[in-house]
């Protein structure tokens, strides 16, 4: 059977452009993730259908709206490999609105589209948390309530009506909404773990470091992670943020071991003097890398553990911004005993490359006498010689590290990272490469430590005797200001000034630190609002030994209060005043005639038994009905009805 | 076969449903009593359930909450708290869009069985809110939706079916609405005990009335047509008050009905007992056609019916008067 197209008649015409609205609202935040041309189809679906309306077209018939949904589906399934997670979801939730425009035809068929966008809301809020996340939720939100509206309005009820309509709605339901987000129980650990986005690209560190490869680094601003000390913030020299630790070189590429456990990595170290007590907190790095400062020796993160070379890392990758408490401390020694193998396995480099640095390096540790005067040599030969420190060092090619030290020599922290662990190791010393962040900038106003992006850094461990695994930062020796005041410090002389870093003006400084500091806040308690935060909230409402039942029973009972207090808030709204006056002057007759008025009688029939009954004139009868038909139903109200107030007044 | 089973639990459960829906009404009407022919709906009497897409965005809403909870993620959690507390206020708000309401009979015309027969209502928003998409139902049929702004009174129309003449009881009609949202269905039924009068149907193929004419007259067809006012005369009981000139009764206190041109001198007489039809409800049927049909040509006609006797006049009186004889044949007035 084939069904016979019809022509649309125009009747959604009020509420298609809302619903449309509706959806490009709750589409935007999810476009920069989209694949260009799913946001394409959904634009041209949209102009499409809705010219469709406009002009009273018909509507594309089966085939053609089958074949494009076979399309789409392909195309998402080419475009993703996968139909699960917020990346494929957002992008089958967009090609399931636009196809689903082009087949709504009744005014309920809208209804499917807002429950879409109401999912697009909700995993765009999935993906990404801001600032602004809540604000954009309030008003994706009204817009989809009066879209709503729309779909079912009358036709006297104007778009203007609907948007106040659904503004008070919305207010109504805020007070609700605040009490159950606060009391409603939060659990600690989720039911079932999905990753949100597999789609989505890892910001932060690289799991392996090619230092020839890179010719610029990008100087990103985005935040790594915050940090509130307890006491006072340790200086920059020692904010070493340690991420991910790499132990074999190809002579090209640093790579670091898979994290293991395998050994007690905790109990190698010995700590020594007063600890450092923090707060981080991690913004999603889909990566499974713990930053916490040399050497965390507690940590308050689940499912974490420290690996062979002191990294933390989690079991599962960071999807969401977690909070987590470290205690660390300065001064330690890791593996004051080296076991052979790792000795070994510390020393191993390709001798087929790089040549010229291994034999530089053999006749420095000849010529230095003893490892920490090879050490020391290494460091003055950085320091003396023309080497600089730039964002934007030329390629390296073959042989990396000898075309740096011997012919370059510019480079940022990696590379001289490499260089000197490579020439520790040509001369047999154990050395590894830490990949991580240094430094960090303090907000005044919130009092905490911004680390970000562009603040990765990369230095070396030795191990020497006695000392175990031992710091040591080249690009310090290099510029040591970007160690002492970050890398826009280290760059804004010499090459790097050409890179565009202006130092800002103090006003935009310190709007910048204050918005900062609000997001810090915000991250805080209300997107960070876990099971701990909502415990010691409840503790300071006066809520003893807080539980998940004595939560739920404020929840009903705040709710219910509130739910009464909006149902008398509206019966306010809708109250009758008193009774139409003409009515009742009009009641007052009746009862004087003394007879009942029918069921279905009108006031002429009424009147015309009144004045045969006769116990009222029929003049005076005949004065009262028309001035009370003319007082409900005529034009000049008023004075209609001064003249039934004279007119029953007259009736003895 | 197969489409036996789909229509085997829709055909259950739609006996459950009016089963049900038949003893809810019964208690309904016994809790609130027979309505004035002016009510005004209290909070009391407006009831209220989900609609389907109530219930599935019930569904979306919890699934919503799970997401929220396993995630822990904190807007979404927003998201949902604030869809269900839209839920909660939307239902509040449905039923407020009733309560307050003034219901009001407006009246209903005479219609031929088989016709559909129009009640009258009067609803009048008597608060200072406006209210959307009001509707008023009986069974199966519906009236049209409207807006009432604040203040506003507007006749909704019922239309329900006839079969058969007599009198047409509408014992209960709702009113409903789905405002906001469409998530909540709230209605009140109300027992005004509405009649409304309904015709015989009029034969298609009558047989000729039979020769009574009392006197033959030649009249010359008017072409103005039969609602020519002519002048006043003295009220009749009886006359249809639509005739009553209120405004010449206001002045001068004289009931007097208005009279309409066409009158004549042709007249006849039909007679019950001389219609050809064995079959009451034929008769019935018969003598409908024949005063439809004098009452098109402006002939005089009289009716004698179960004892009772209409001179001969014609006019919209005399059609109503006589098609009124008819249709209440054997029943009792109410």
């Amino acid at each position: 059977m084939k069904a016979q197209p019809r022509g649309t008649d125009g009747s959604l015409l009020a509420s298609l452009p809302w619903t449309i609205g509706a959806l490009v609202v709750s589409l935007l935040p999810h476009i920069p993730f989209l694949a260009v041309w799913i946001t394409a189809a959904f634009v041209a679906c949209a102009i499409w259908r809705y010219t469709i309306e406009q002009r009273r077209r018909m509507l594309p018939s089966r085939w053609v709206r089958g074949g494009l949904a076979l399309l789409c589906f392909l195309g998402v399934l080419a475009t993703y490999s996968a139909i699960s997670g917020v990346g494929p979801g957002s992008a089958l939730l967009a090609i399931m609105a636009a196809l689903k425009l082009l087949e709504t035809r009744r005014r309920r068929d809208q209804f499917v589209l807002l429950f879409i966008s109401i999912f697009l809301v909700m995993s765009s809020l999935l993906r990404e948390q801001y600032l602004w996340s809540l604000p954009y939720l309030i008003i994706s939100t009204l817009v989809i309530l009066t879209a709503w509206l729309r779909m079912s309005a009358g036709k006297t009820e104007t778009a203007k009506q609907s948007f106040t309509t659904g503004s008070r709605l919305l207010l109504y339901a805020a007070p609700l909404a605040i009490v159950m987000w606060v009391f409603f129980p939060r659990l600690a650990s989720p039911f079932w773990s999905v990753p949100i986005d597999t789609s989505r690209a890892t910001s932060g560190l690289s799991d392996t470091m090619s230092p020839g490869d890179i010719s610029s680094l990008s100087m990103s601003d985005a935040v790594a992670f915050r940090v509130k000390f307890e006491g006072d913030i340790p200086e920059s020299r020692d904010r070493y943020w340690r991420g991910l630790v790499m132990t074999s070189f190809t002579g090209r590429t640093w790579e670091g071991p898979k994290p293991s456990n395998g050994l007690r990595a905790e109990e190698q170290i010995a700590f020594r003097g007063e600890p450092v007590r923090y707060q981080v907190t991690l913004e999603p790095t889909q990566q499974r890398w713990i930053f916490a400062m040399d050497m965390p020796r507690e940590w308050s993160l689940s499912r974490t553990d420290m690996g062979l070379q002191q990294q933390l890392y989690r079991t599962t990758p960071i999807e969401q911004r977690v909070a987590y408490e470290v205690v660390s401390y300065p001064n330690y020694v890791i593996q004051a005993q080296l076991p052979s193998r790792l000795r070994l396995s510390n020393t191993k480099i390709p001798l087929t490359s790089n040549q010229r640095t291994i034999n530089l390096a053999r006749e420095m540790r000849a010529a230095a006498g003893s490892d920490t005067a090879y050490v020391d040599a290494v460091l003055a030969k950085f320091h003396e010689e023309e080497y600089f420190y730039t964002l934007q060092p030329p390629a390296l090619g073959k042989d990396p590290v000898d075309r740096f030290l011997f012919d370059t020599k510019q480079g940022f922290c990696e590379h001289y990272a490499s260089a000197f662990a490579f020439m520790m190791r040509s001369a047999g010393i154990p050395s590894r490469i830490v990949l991580g962040y240094q430094g960090g900038e303090v907000n005044p106003v919130g009092g905490h430590l911004i680390v970000r992006q562009s603040d990765a850094h990369a230095w070396t461990e030795i191990w020497l005797e006695r000392y175990g695994w031992y710091r040591v930062d080249p690009t310090a020796a290099v510029a040591p200001e970007r160690i002492e005041l970050g890398v826009q410090g280290a760059t804004l002389d010499g090459i790097g000034a050409s890179w565009g870093f202006s130092s800002h003006s103090q006003f935009l400084q310190d709007l910048k630190m204050t918005w900062d500091a609000l997001d810090a806040k915000w991250n805080e308690w209300v997107l960070g609002y876990g099971p701990d935060n909502q415990k010691s909230f409840m503790e300071w409402l006066g809520m003893d030994d807080p539980n998940w039942r004595k939560m739920l029973l404020t929840l009903v009972i705040s709710v219910v209060f509130l739910i009464l207090l909006i149902s008398g808030l509206m019966m306010l709204r809708y109250r009758v005043p008193r009774k139409d006056p003409a009515y009742i002057l009009y009641r007052k007759f009746v009862a004087k005639t003394g007879l009942q008025q029918v069921v279905g009688e009108t006031p002429q029939d009424f009147a015309a038994r009144a004045a045969k009954d006769g116990r009222i004139s029929p003049v005076a009868v005949g004065a009262v009905t028309l001035a009370y038909l003319d007082a409900r139903y005529g034009a000049e109200k008023a004075s209609s009805e001064e003249k039934l107030r004279t007119a029953v007044a007259a009736l003895s | 076969m197969s489409s036996i089973l789909w229509q085997f639990p829709s055909r259950v459960f739609g006996n459950i449903r009016n089963s049900a829906t038949l003893r809810v009404g019964r208690w309904a009407r016994k809790r609130q009593g027979r309505d004035a022919a002016t009510t005004t709906l209290r909070p009391g009497r407006v009831y209220i359930l989900p609609t389907g897409v109530g219930l599935i965005f019930g569904l979306m809403v919890f699934a919503m909450l799970l997401g929220s909870m396993n995630y822990n993620n904190n807007l979404s959690f927003v998201l949902t708290f604030l869809l269900i507390g839209i839920g909660f206020v939307a239902m509040h708000q449905c039923q407020r869009n009733l309560v307050g309401l003034e219901l009001t009979f407006a009246g209903t015309d005479p219609v031929f069985a088989g016709q559909s027969i129009q009640f009258r209502i009067a609803i009048t928003n008597q608060s200072k809110s406006a209210r959307y998409g009001i509707r008023i139902y009986h069974d199966k049929t519906e009236s049209d939706v409207h807006d009432l702004q604040p203040g506003e009174s507007k006749i909704f129309v019922l239309p329900v079916l006839t079969n058969r003449r007599g009198w047409v009881d509408l014992e209960r009609f709702g009113i409903r609405t789905l405002f906001p949202f469409e998530l909540f269905r709230s209605w009140a039924w109300l027992h005004m005990n509405l009649k409304g009068l309904v015709y015989p149907n009029p034969a298609d193929h009558p047989p000729e009335p039979p020769p009574s004419r009392v006197a033959q007259g030649h009249r010359q067809h008017d072409a103005r047509g039969e609602e020519d006012f002519a002048g006043l005369r003295k009220y009749n009981v009886g006359d249809s008050p639509r005739h009553v000139a209120w405004k010449a009764y206001a002045r001068s206190g004289q009931l007097l009905s208005k009279q309409f041109a066409g009158a004549d001198t042709s007249s006849q007489w039909f007679d019950f007992d001389d219609v050809p039809a064995t079959d009451i409800e034929d008769r019935l049927s018969i003598l409908t056609r024949w005063i439809v049909n004098a009452d098109r040509t402006r002939e005089d006609y009289g009716l004698r019916i179960a004892g009772r006797e209409l001179p001969p006049a014609h006019g919209d009186t005399q059609r109503r008067q006589c098609l009124e004889a008819v249709a209440l044949f054997d029943e009792e007035s109410p």
